[in-house]
């Protein structure tokens, strides 16, 4: 008899995805499957904490082009 | 489909089966579901059981449509069980037949042929009004109510309004309760599902209003609900409405209300307690036009008759309106946007400047126009609460000034890419929610049940690999496991 588990289907580049497996890696608390290197299923309440943690991540790592403040 | 009759679509299919009986018993109902809510093959469905006096087998009904349309087929087949229209009949003896369940077979050819009085169509005043308005009047009236509460609602952005109407007490407590509003302490600040309500056609602003009031009007009467809410809310909720408001009157009233003619008056005599009661509520949102709330008639104005539309003669119907609301001076476009990501806008109005500036920085403002410009920051910033590229896009698409509108495509093409680009670049992830299957014993049940999910048009992503897929709903996936053992045995 096949499963149903409920969660939320995230879908994003590789490099994201790594990221993603970091954060989940110190507590286990978001990830309930991972598919495959595009594609995995989180926790539905743990979303929005994800989403954070990952634009933290970023903007830790990345850095913003420049507005062009001229009007 | 546009995004009002889908909120519908979602609201009314958490309703039980009995409200579904109760609500078809109105022709009107009937009339409105069938137009508003079914795609045009389910449409055809429904005319062609209509007469049938027994029920069709579901072999024949099969027959209809193409194979290469199976998908179509299965999915207004799905939404009409789901909307409670269509049912299967289970006979023994013989094959599995569809046939349409019965108030709403009833009333739906009531509404087509006529007969009954049931006066579920409302009822004209036969006496003539003292005071009659006319279909400028009640325009008018609709556009300063419903732009009142736009204004309330974008009144916390920091630019200041200027005149429209007051907004009353129950008005305010419904856009709070709705989450499109958050008062804190003395100051309305508006939150991230308000600024995406800003955004949408009016007649989706409507619904979206609409349906807020439902659920209100429910939880007053259901008392159990009170329980999951905090103590604070629920006090509010009461003095919303004192009144136990039965969902069916409040729904029905609606549906009614859509298949009223402007200019018209109707009578009050044959609504119910609830439905007189709504029409305080309803005069201040600018659905329908009193004079005074002991007044025996009522006026619908646009925002009423264009409630169940056909949804593709709906675009045609809102721009009447849009054109209607700026009858005055400025017409209908007014916003110029040039390859450089400069705006001008030109309007005096708060209200539209207040929109411009959730997604734009305006730096200069004139009596007669508004300039800024569009930058990275300020689409990012319009994305982070929750309005989406698309919004913005069609916002500045349909207000375009004239000028503008002999380019062709309307808006510059880098600036509707770029605006895009902006989107994406923020979002690292699409995330969806939903069921994952799995557990998969053999090749043939996976294989089986994906392909299912497939076809009603429910899934999002399989691996044949590792036989898994994830579906966006699984009532339909769990009725159809259900029923699959009896076959097979």
């Amino acid at each position: 008899m096949p499963k149903a588990v409920k969660g939320v289907l995230v879908q994003c580049d590789p490099s994201i995805k790594a990221i993603i497996l970091k954060i989940d890696a110190l507590d286990h608390d978001f990830i309930v499957e991972d598919l495959d290197d595009q594609t995995l299923v989180v926790k539905e309440s743990k979303l929005v904490e994800l989403k954070q943690r990952l634009e933290d991540e970023l903007s830790n790592t990345q850095q913003m082009p420049e507005e062009s403040g001229s009007e | 489909m546009s995004t009002s009759s889908l909120r519908s679509f979602e609201y009314l299919e958490s309703l039980p089966g009995t409200v579904f009986k109760r609500l078809y018993r109105q022709p009107s109902t009937a009339l409105a579901i069938f137009r508003r809510m079914l795609p045009h093959l389910a449409k055809s469905f429904v005319m062609a059981l209509l007469y049938h006096s027994h029920p069709l087998p579901v072999a024949d009904l099969e027959q209809w449509v193409r194979p290469d349309s199976r998908r179509e087929r299965d999915q207004a087949l799905s939404l009409l069980e789901r909307l409670h229209i269509l049912s299967i009949v289970l006979n023994p003896n013989s094959p599995r037949a569809y046939a349409l369940t019965n108030p709403f077979k009833q009333s739906l050819r009531l509404a087509l042929t006529g007969g009954g009085d049931h006066q579920s169509f409302g009822v004209p005043c036969d006496t003539p009004d003292k005071h009659s308005v006319d279909v400028d009047f009640l325009d008018d009236f609709a556009r300063a109510q419903w732009e009142g509460i736009l204004h309330y609602m974008v009144g916390s952005t920091g630019i200041g309004m200027q005149g429209g109407e007051e907004v009353s007490q129950g008005v305010k407590k419904l856009l709070e309760l709705g989450g499109l509003v958050e008062i804190k302490g003395r100051r309305v600040e508006i939150t991230q599902a308000g600024f995406s309500f800003l955004l949408q056609e009016i007649n989706a602003q409507v619904w979206t209003l609409l349906i807020f009031y439902l659920e209100n009007a429910e939880s007053v009467s259901d008392m159990r609900r009170f329980r999951t809410l905090d103590p604070f809310r629920s006090q509010a909720n009461i003095s919303v409405c004192q009144l136990n408001m039965d969902p069916v009157d409040v729904l029905s009233f609606l549906f009614m209300l859509g298949s009223l003619e402007l200019g018209q008056d109707y009578s009050l005599t044959t609504l119910t307690p609830t439905q007189v009661k709504m029409l305080d509520d309803l005069r201040d949102f600018g659905i329908v036009y009193q004079r005074k709330s002991s007044s025996r008639r009522f006026y619908p104005t646009r925002l009423a008759t264009t409630l169940t539309s056909d949804a593709g003669a709906l675009r045609t119907v809102s721009a009447g309106f849009d054109n209607a609301l700026r009858a005055g001076g400025d017409s209908k476009g007014f916003i110029v946007i040039e390859t450089n990501y400069r705006i001008y806008a030109y309007t005096s109005s708060p209200l539209q400047i207040a929109v411009l500036a959730l997604f734009s920085r305006l730096s200069t403002r004139y009596p007669n126009m508004v300039a800024g410009r569009i930058s990275r920051e300020s689409i990012r910033r319009a994305i982070q609460t929750g309005i989406t590229s698309d919004q913005i896009i069609s916002y500045l698409g349909t207000h375009a000034h004239p000028q503008m509108r002999k380019n062709v495509p309307v808006l510059p093409p880098t600036v509707v890419d770029q605006i895009r680009l902006w989107q994406i670049e923020g979002e690292r992830m699409k995330a969806t929610g939903g069921f994952l299957f799995k557990d998969f014993v053999t090749a043939e049940e996976y294989d089986n049940l994906a392909n299912y999910a497939d076809e009603v048009g429910v899934l999002v992503w399989r691996s044949d690999k590792r036989r898994m897929f994830f579906v966006t709903r699984h009532e339909q996936i769990a009725a159809y496991l259900r029923n699959r053992p009896k076959k097979l045995t």
